[in-house]
């Protein structure tokens, strides 16, 4: 009943703005939402994990918004641009990125974060860490690039063996991007080849971040259903998920 | 609350914390990785290369780049609208090519990657002010890329209108953390001579005002609702600025002028510094009948 009491009361509008300074880090108490983020090289089985995730969450009727890599609008012909006459650099392929997420946090992460959402994203800051260092970018100027960024509740990723997550791209998808391929780095003219090593690179910049970021490790290798288990019992445990429940109807 | 729940929201805080405490500290991070596994060799080595690398750069070497290449001259003319930036770049452009140097110049917005959809953005003001300072950034490094260095390496000066110290300090009077934001041109190379042309904001209203008989909405900071009256929102916003020039010009060897002096005499000066790098002995100039309306 007390509990009840709580969820009825509405929330007073803080007399300080709680929004961060952008380029500070995050302060711990700057909103009541939680965040969920995904992670894992292309092929790791991460987008279907968070959509069944989504799905459980949607079903039991929680209060969520779904968010994924390079969909804002703001910056789409730029990167389009960028990427059909190939004027990308390791620099600016990154920048242009950063500027896309930073759209997107500010628009639509942190707002939905103080509105008290649960947020899923599928990756996160952390695929910008392992892509752009992989293309050579200095590693301490990526970190300070996306300070502004709030740090997820729970970080899952999957990690699945590279030849398992090469195969899976490469038997399903006929032709591969030039950047998706890593073609830029120029390591090899043959794409499969080159996007192999491309990724083998990401991988080991993944593994890096495992302890420094709290990463939790999920085999990306062992079936859909008894990972998605895993992934539910390790939500429920670390996030209240009470908190996003419907709110209840005050009773007249 | 039951004390259940605030025993869990405690754990999470301190979860929070700790990430927060890793978040904070790049450098921490950047430390963790070479020393453990390097041998000392290597990381003499690498202390050189960055020593190497601060000569040109701000903080971190460009992706790519040798130092080795750079024959030409990096020249930087910053000062706020109306300042007389532009003039002075027209006059200097021609002056150096009658003493025989190649001139390419750079500017906010000039980069063929995304300065049709910063226009864009800015026109439809529906943008924040983190996105745009980043977008301003793709901006610069794409000109660093594909029209600054490749000038520098072929030995011409380089004659930039506006530099990363404008838009750092259009960042840090919108909110953005200082340190970010020199943090994020760290990449940026270092110029070989800064001008700063300094005026005032009511002198550079007038002028403004005088060029296109309106002043802009982001040239008057109208975003950071200063004030509703145009010429106060300007006075303000262009005043933020220049206290944020005002820090920047001891750090970072400006040379400031005076630039509610004459144009002919700000030209003087500008061509008696340029020729001093540049080894011009002879720095006389008079513009040609093309720009003679500019000589005022």
């Amino acid at each position: 009943m007390e509990n009840q009491e709580v969820l009825q009361k509405p929330r007073v509008e803080p007399s300080k703005s709680t929004l961060p300074q952008p380029g500070r880090p995050v302060p711990s108490r700057a909103y009541p939402g939680a965040l969920i983020v995904v992670e894992g090289t292309d092929g790791s089985g991460k987008s279907t994990q968070l959509y069944l995730l989504k799905r459980w969450l949607e079903i039991g009727g929680y209060r969520l918004h779904f968010t994924e890599w390079n969909s804002s609008p703001l910056v789409k012909s730029a990167t389009r641009r960028g990427k059909q006459r190939r004027l990308l650099t390791p620099t600016t392929f990154s920048l242009l990125h950063a500027a896309d997420f930073a759209d997107r946090c500010e628009r639509q992460i942190m707002p939905l974060l103080q509105g008290d959402y649960l947020v899923l994203a599928d990756r996160y800051i952390y695929t910008a860490f392992a892509r752009d260092a992989a293309r050579g970018c200095p590693p301490r100027w990526l970190r300070n690039l996306y300070r502004f960024a709030p740090v997820p509740d729970i970080t899952f990723y999957f990690r699945t063996p590279l030849d398992i997550a090469v195969h899976r791209i490469l038997s399903g998808r006929p032709k591969l991007k030039y950047y998706e391929a890593g073609m830029d780095l120029g390591m090899s003219y043959d794409r499969a080849e080159s996007f192999r090593l491309f990724q083998a690179r990401i991988l080991e910049e993944y593994d890096k971040m495992v302890d420094t970021d709290n990463f939790v490790v999920l085999d990306g290798t062992i079936p859909v259903n008894k990972l998605q288990k895993q992934m539910r019992d390790i939500v429920a445990s670390k996030i209240d998920l009470k908190r996003f429940a419907p709110r209840i109807q005050e009773a007249e | 609350m039951p004390d259940q729940e605030k025993e869990k929201e405690k754990d999470k805080d301190k979860d929070r914390d700790r990430d927060r405490d890793k978040e904070k500290s790049p450098s921490a991070i950047a430390t963790e990785l070479p020393v453990a596994t390097a041998p000392p060799a290597a990381i003499k080595s690498a202390s050189e290369v960055e020593e190497e690398a601060s000569h040109y750069f701000f903080g971190e070497p460009l992706v790519g780049f040798d130092p080795a290449e750079i024959t030409g001259t990096l020249v930087v003319i910053e000062g706020m609208d109306g300042s007389g930036r532009s003039t002075q770049i027209t006059l200097l452009q021609e002056w150096l090519e009658s003493e025989g140097f190649a001139v390419q110049t750079s500017g906010l917005r000039r980069s063929n990657l995304v300065g049709s959809d910063i226009d864009q953005l800015l026109a439809k003001n529906a943008v924040t002010r983190l996105t745009l300072a980043l977008m301003y950034a793709t901006d610069f490094f794409d000109q660093v890329e594909h029209r600054i260095l490749p000038a520098l390496r072929s030995g011409t000066v380089v004659l930039a209108d506006r530099f990363i110290f404008t838009l750092i300090a259009r960042g840090v009077v919108r909110g953005i953390n200082r340190d970010y934001m020199t943090g994020l041109y760290a990449m940026a190379l270092r110029p070989h001579l800064t001008f700063w042309l300094n005026v005032r904001p009511e002198t550079a209203f007038g002028r403004e005002f005088k060029k296109s008989q309106a002043i802009s909405y982001w040239e008057a900071g109208r975003d950071m609702s200063l004030s509703h009256d145009l010429y106060w929102s300007f006075i303000r916003y262009q005043t933020m600025i220049k206290r944020e020039f005002e820090v920047m010009a001891k750090r970072n060897s400006f040379i400031e002028l005076d630039g509610e002096a004459s144009v002919a005499s700000v030209n003087k000066q500008l061509r008696q510094r340029i020729g001093e790098q540049l080894g011009i002995r002879a720095t006389k100039y008079t513009p040609s009948s093309a720009l003679a309306h500019l000589w005022r």
